[in-house]
């Protein structure tokens, strides 16, 4: 296959083919006019072999890898569809391979002679493809019919000539015909960027050299992976979280997934989930392989080139029907910022737990970044009198998760689109209707830790140069806290979401009346009038917070990052005029006891004597002695033995209601549990869950080839 | 022109001089009245200063004058620096402050999510552990916000209260500020309340340095507008404390032109027109090299120039279409997007110093370098991986004796190890294949770039002169050209000191830009109140540009070029398209959108334009240009001298061909070899591949020629 094909030209090759793929990124993004191409990285360009495995691709949003392949798949598989030179295909139904309909694609077969040599696909989201809603997502509808213009599959460019009236078909279908023509014609430069560049490169090289280095760059991945995974411990690793509210009514709905680690490859098993939901929030299969790619590249496969091969070592076992596999005809679509937005956090959360016990790996292992995109749309007609529709990009200024040995980026973003970045408040003033009073850093919104999490920005607005418009206000993570944290960190605060009618004149806030948002309020008439104030979720924090250095505590508090209040309840740092060491002393020794119950459990043989052999994570250690394998704390206090299943000898606190200063709201079905080391008091993990279900064991290590392991290294050294 | 004899031959001459201090080298050009040019060397000094003195005495020296003299006969002093930006990466700026509106005080720290990522290379991006590499410019105890508010129209929603705001900056004189950026929002649109704050701040704070963004960066936008304001603050008292001080020292010295300072945007400018703009000279190294190749353009009749300038660490690459430097609105530094005009070089991290390694069976060269310290194997400073320069060494391109002029001697042994056990061993090849991988690895990421700055713009390289600057730029040039298909290259006779040259062949200019916010719909035009705003933002941009160009000293001849700002409606990416005339009415509009529509297809392909979105105009540029008559250079040359033969490497990695080396300074005018050889400068070696053919014009520069394969 591709065992005679010279390193030097292979590495020529792959570099030409990421340059190609950089030349397509700015080719969509010099044409495009969707703020969510321009602005947030929401969109995709890749190179893929004649067989539809993706070889190459942009930085941007991670969801899209698998997506366009399938698309590829689907085309070659149609019975009576000829592919020839020259053809573009366009399409965006989730139910054969899309993310949901707003992600529209195109793909074309480049073609040396008569044969198909590779395959250039492009997709963005676009604002708008109908529906019964303003941007087709439509919290009342209760099925795909609902929603958006579904573009199984077509060719709309035929041997090179433009189908006008199939393209006039579809922006037709748009409430922002205009935006959604740019766009396409975006797609076609974007793809003719990749024949001309692909063309040129086969006629130099020719078709096979071309066809090997594709195929190997792929496999050159899947063998860093591989690598990767041979080195993380074996186990199984459960997580879990949640999405609440589906457009008609606020049940909550869980992603469960259970990772099994073995040897090189990694299954993730989703059969846990909740079923699939009346509303809008689901997921196809297609958005669940979204969300597997996902989350995979940014934590598993951080330094190695994405592309298939990243994600050959995975399997997935997911049953027919589950809210990230949804059967037609759910509706799907929201599904991006919904069940595979949590879907990923699931999956991150879960290969993080991993990470933490992998001695090489623990430097890097976190919790969650911005575990929820909320929604501002708004539509109507703008201060230009032209028909508009806003997608604001904001929201993705959510905090990032803290390391173990530094805290998360201040509105850092999500790690699943490298990219993104937001519009200045000027640009967004001057071209739609809106009219801030702040964008800012919002105070306690990082998730407590050893390490906090960053903090979430937060915007408030009303509408400027136009008197009203239709707005849709929607997101999950308002009672959920999806930004979860690790090793006794805290998530970052849940999302809120307040709405003041008449609480504005002369452009300054008054007291108007205010209301705060669910999760889903839905669509609403917004006035200029009325003011709109939000504040995401920050980043999980690592670690327990009572552990964190007081200067930084502090200096978070001098910051205006943390309020001094939070710095007491949640850190145990009491800064007055300045910080007070002594009574954080005190007050940091008297928060540990309570946690137990007001006495330290001290019997003699829960203490094991001498050092771990592993680390698992910041608070917990793996140590053998003639009794086995114990699970220790920092104090050496044993939690178990003879297996990872630590929780059942930890003290346990749960609430369904936590103290404000956490800035996290539950929803009536959800629990945190705190599990605390007996003898110290030290947090050692917080675990949200079914108010009626124990938080599963998460880190359930193989020992038997842990100690295979280890025994072969001491035999090395 | 000969010497001999010539008791009074330097003391009868007037020089032309361009200076360009960089990280570790101020780089000195000097041409005399008798056409003949020279480089001189001085290491960087930390005050800057030194350097420059240092490099002058040098010059002096050779000349055999004394440096009092030297500077007495100095008819024109150009002057670019990297200082200003090695200033904001260390912190060493001014204490500076940021005056804003309330609720966006946290603007430099939001970044846009640009921050965030800044700075990361093309490795890093996908991984969130290098992310948040650069801290805001100023802390957020450093920003003060203010009750105020000005919207998007330009109306007063919420009225600065000036007492309140007076009370707010006594309260800041205790943290002694050094320098103030003031930047509200809106401001662009109506500048009232940041004029206000100015004089303000200049009754509470008098010795403290303000910087106004509408003044600094007028545009729309308000990261990079704030970011570089704040820029501007924080290097307005040290870069004109420098500059002052060396036109103090050169002045006292004799000296009784100007300095001219290099800016972003290609233009030279009297010092003290910068006092208040420093952040307009704040990429100015890079942008008088570019500007270098164009003079280079113009002596040798080259309209569209490639230039190349291949260092230890980077490979940068501007592109000159038409005479004209493409610019780029904005630049990102030290973390921050910078909306300053500027000359666009783009860079990967390709250089001499690029590591090469073997990751599981495949073969990666750079982005990591070696640097200077420990350098490439080869330097014996205990660095063992392998770089593209010991491939070169190996390849026999570099000279073991011969390496910058002979100053540093070079370990073959050392760079054949490194590449035997990193790379050939690993790889099962010979030493020989795999210093041959090694360049052709980096030559072809190198020609990547290359076609990407060209056909991504819709330029076709083969339109294009290749010039080849830097210490390796010389000696890769030859695949490079091989590799876009070009008939050649071009080696400046200033090769090594490119940007230094530059600042002394270059015009006096400006670019004034004024944002003007228009937007059409489909099948529309402006309403006449909006041409005319559009007629008034040209207007006032064109006389700022002029004034500011007379300020410096230019009478007549200021020529002006209009350009204006144009999307479809909805786009975030704009075009720049060239305006003529004075009065913007509606047939004027319809030239601008139908010359918009051009420029789109050429560059996106037929079918790509769609008129149905309608346009959005954003702003209009105004940049005024003097010309300064560049020293007329006539190389003498000095001999071009065989200095033996030895193996090279070229195409086939398993025959080296037995190639003449030669020696020069600056090759006599009309010489001719033929390849295979290797002409070795001090600090440069030029590959002349077999079948290649070498030949010096009269202005010493080099033209190789290469038969297309």
């Amino acid at each position: 296959m591709s065992g005679s094909l010279n390193p030097v030209i292979f590495e020529v090759i792959r570099n030409r083919l990421i340059a190609i793929t950089e030349e397509m990124r700015v080719a969509l993004q010099s044409v495009s006019g969707s703020p969510t191409v321009t602005e947030a990285s929401d969109f995709f360009t890749g190179l893929f072999t004649r067989d539809g495995a993706v070889a190459s691709m942009g930085f941007q949003v991670a969801f899209h890898a698998p997506v366009s392949g399938a698309f590829i798949r689907h085309i070659m598989s149609r019975p009576g569809m000829v592919v020839r030179k020259g053809d573009m295909f366009i399409g965006n139904d989730p139910y054969i391979a899309a993310l949901h309909q707003n992600d529209v694609q195109m793909v074309a077969p480049i073609f040396v002679d008569d044969r198909v040599i590779a395959w250039a696909a492009v997709e963005a989201h676009e604002t708008d493809v109908g529906g019964m809603d303003f941007a087709s997502w439509c919290p009342k509808a209760r099925e795909v019919h609902q929603e958006g213009l579904r573009i199984p599959c077509v060719k709309l460019v035929d041997g090179g000539t433009m189908r006008d009236d199939v393209l006039e078909m579809i922006v037709s279908a748009s409430r922002l015909p205009a935006l959604l023509g740019l766009d396409i014609r975006a797609f076609i430069a974007t793809l003719n960027v990749a024949t001309d560049r692909i063309s040129e490169l086969a006629q130099r090289y020719g078709f096979d050299v071309i066809n090997d280095a594709m195929q190997r760059v792929i496999t050159s991945s899947e063998v860093r992976m591989r690598a990767r995974l041979a080195e993380l411990p074996d186990g199984e690793f459960h997580a879990q979280d949640f999405l609440e509210h589906d457009g008609h009514s606020n049940v909550l709905y869980k992603i469960d997934v259970r990772i099994s680690k073995r040897a090189d490859t990694l299954t993730l098993d989703f059969g846990n989930s909740s079923p699939q939901s009346p509303g809008f929030i689901n997921a196809t299969r297609s958005g669940l392989m979204g969300a597997v790619a996902g989350s995979i590249l940014p934590t598993l496969g951080y330094d190695m080139p994405w592309n298939q091969g990243c994600l050959a070592p995975i399997e997935v076992v997911a049953p027919d029907g589950l809210i990230c596999t949804a059967q037609f005809p759910a509706p799907v679509g929201s599904a991006t910022v919904e069940a595979i937005w949590v879907t990923a956090n699931a999956i991150m959360l879960g290969l993080n737990k991993m990470l933490a016990t992998a001695p090489d790996y623990q430097y890097r292992a976190q919790g969650l970044h911005a575990g929820a995109m909320a929604t501002f749309n708004l539509g109507g007609v703008n201060q230009f009198g032209e028909p508009f529709g806003l997608h604001l990009m904001d929201p993705i200024a959510a905090g990032s998760a803290a390391f173990p040995g530094k805290d998360g980026v201040n509105a850092g973003g999500p790690i699943t689109s490298p990219v993104s970045c937001i519009a200045d408040v000027e640009r967004n003033e001057q071209v739609a209707p809106l009219f801030y009073f702040h964008r800012k850093l919002a105070a306690d919104t990082g998730g407590a830790g050893r390490f906090r999490g960053g903090v979430s920005a937060e915007v408030s607005f009303t509408l400027g140069g136009i008197e009203q418009a239709q707005a849709l206000i929607m997101t999950h993570g308002v009672e959920v806290p999806n930004s979860q944290g690790l090793s006794g960190g805290w998530p970052g605060a849940t999302i809120r979401q307040t709405f003041g009618r008449g609480a504005v004149s002369n452009g300054r806030l008054h007291n108007g009346s205010w209301e705060t948002f669910g999760p889903k309020p839905g669509l609403m008439l917004m006035t200029n009038r009325d003011v709109f104030a939000v504040s995401w979720q920050g980043g999980g924090g690592y670690g327990d917070p009572l552990e964190r250095d007081p200067e930084a505590v502090a200096k978070d508090v001098r910051e205006g990052l943390v309020g001094a209040d939070a710095a007491k309840s949640v850190y145990g740092v009491v800064v007055n005029d300045g910080l007070d060491l002594e009574a954080t002393e005190k007050e940091r020794a008297k928060v540990r006891l309570d946690r137990v119950g007001g006495a330290f459990r001290s019997d003699p043989e829960r203490i094991f004597q001498g050092a771990p052999l592993l680390s698992l994570g910041d608070s917990l250690g793996l140590a053998k002695d003639r009794r086995g394998w114990h699970v220790i704390t920092k104090v050496g206090y044993i939690l178990c033995t003879g297996s990872t299943r630590w929780r059942s000898g930890a003290v346990s606190v749960s609430w369904r209601r936590l103290p404000d200063q956490f800035g996290i709201l539950l929803h009536e079905d959800l629990a945190a549990t705190a599990y605390y080391c007996p003898a110290s008091g030290a947090l050692l993990s917080v675990d949200f869950h079914f108010k009626d279900a124990a938080p599963p064991d998460d880190a359930i290590l193989d020992l038997a080839v842990l100690e295979g392991c280890l025994d072969g290294q001491s035999r090395i050294h | 022109m000969g010497r001999s004899g010539e008791e009074d031959w330097g003391r009868n001459l007037q020089f032309f001089i361009g200076t360009d201090v960089g990280g570790t080298f101020t780089d000195l050009w000097v041409a005399g009245d008798d056409g003949r040019a020279r480089v001189f060397k001085a290491p960087t000094t930390k005050d800057v200063i030194g350097g420059v003195i240092d490099a002058i005495t040098l010059a002096a020296a050779s000349y055999e004058v004394s440096f009092e003299s030297f500077c007495a006969q100095i008819a024109r002093f150009g002057h670019g620096t990297t200082v200003g930006l090695n200033a904001l990466l260390t912190g060493s700026a001014a204490r500076t402050f940021v005056l804003t509106t309330k609720g966006f005080g946290d603007t430099l720290e939001i970044g846009r999510l640009r921050r965030q990522t800044s700075g990361m290379n093309e490795l890093e991006m996908t991984d969130a552990y290098f992310r948040n590499r650069h801290p805001p410019l100023v802390p957020r105890s450093h920003v003060i916000e203010f009750d105020e508010r000005i919207d998007a129209t330009g109306k007063i929603v919420v009225p600065l209260d000036v007492s309140q705001a007076g009370r707010m900056l006594e309260a800041l004189r205790d943290e002694r500020p050094e320098a103030i950026a003031v930047c509200t929002l809106f401001s662009v649109v109506n500048p009232a309340h940041e004029l206000k704050l100015r004089d303000l701040v200049n009754d509470v704070l008098p010795d403290a340095f303000v910087s106004l963004s509408h003044e600094i960066s007028p545009s729309v936008g308000e990261y990079s507008r704030m970011s570089t304001t704040v820029a501007n603050a924080a290097l307005g008292p040290i870069a004109g404390r420098y500059l002052a001080r060396l036109e103090e020292i050169l002045r006292k010295a004799g000296m009784k032109v100007p300095i001219l300072m290099m800016t972003c945007s290609g233009g030279v400018l009297p010092t003290k027109l910068l006092n208040d703009r420093p952040v307009f000279a704040v990429f100015s190294g890079p942008a008088a090299g570019v500007k270098g190749s164009q003079a280079i353009g113009e002596l040798i009749g080259s309209d569209n120039i490639l230039t190349t300038d291949i260092g230890g660490t980077s490979f940068d690459v501007g592109v000159i279409v038409d005479r004209q430097p493409i610019t780029r609105a904005e630049i990102a530094l030290a973390g921050a997007d910078m909306k300053v005009r500027s000359i666009d070089v783009d860079s990967i991290g390709a250089g001499g110093g690029s590591i090469a390694s073997v990751d599981r069976g495949e073969l990666r060269v750079g982005p990591r370098s070696a640097g200077a310290e420990p350098g490439p194997a080869c330097y014996a400073r205990g660095g063992t991986e392998p770089t593209a320069t010991d491939a070169d060494l190996v390849l026999g391109v570099l000279d073991p004796d011969n390496f910058i002029g002979g100053r540093m001697r070079l370990d073959v042994e050392a760079a054949q190890k490194a590449i035997h056990d990193k790379i050939a061993k690993p790889l099962g090849m010979t030493v020989n294949e795999a210093a041959w991988g090694i360049r052709k690895v980096l030559d072809s990421r190198m020609a990547d770039l290359l076609r990407r700055m060209t056909l991504e713009r819709g330029y076709n390289p083969l339109d294009f002169a290749l010039l080849a600057n830097g210490g390796a730029g010389p000696s890769h040039a030859w695949v490079l050209s091989a590799e876009l298909g070009l008939r050649g290259f071009v080696v400046p006779a200033a090769a090594t000191a490119q940007s230094a040259f530059g600042t002394a062949n270059c015009d006096l200019g400006y670019v004034a830009e004024r944002p003007v916010y228009v937007r059409v719909p489909p099948r529309g035009e402006p309403a006449p109140d909006r041409l005319q705003a559009i007629g008034e933002a040209m207007r006032a941009a064109r006389d700022e540009a002029q004034a500011l160009l007379r300020t410096a000293g230019a009478n007549e001849d200021i020529k002006v070029e209009q350009s204006v700002s144009v999307r479809f409606r909805g786009q975030s990416h704009h075009l720049d398209v060239p305006f003529v005339g004075g009065l913007f009415d509606s047939a004027a509009y319809q030239r601008v959108v139908a010359a918009f529509q051009q420029q789109y297809e050429s560059l996106f392909g037929g079918g790509a334009s769609f008129s149905q979105a309608g346009y959005e105009i954003l702003s209009i540029q105004a940049s005024a240009a003097v010309r300064l008559t560049p020293p007329s250079i006539t190389g003498s040359g000095d001999q071009l001298v065989r200095r033996g033969s030895r193996k090279v490497v070229f195409d086939d990695p398993t025959h080296a061909v037995d190639t003449a080396i030669f020696q020069t300074l600056f090759p006599p005018p009309g010489a001719e070899v033929q390849g295979p050889c290797i002409i070795e400068f001090p600090g440069q070696s030029v590959v002349v591949p077999p079948g290649a053919r070498a030949s010096a014009d009269r202005f010493g520069n080099l033209h190789v020629t290469q038969e297309l394969q």
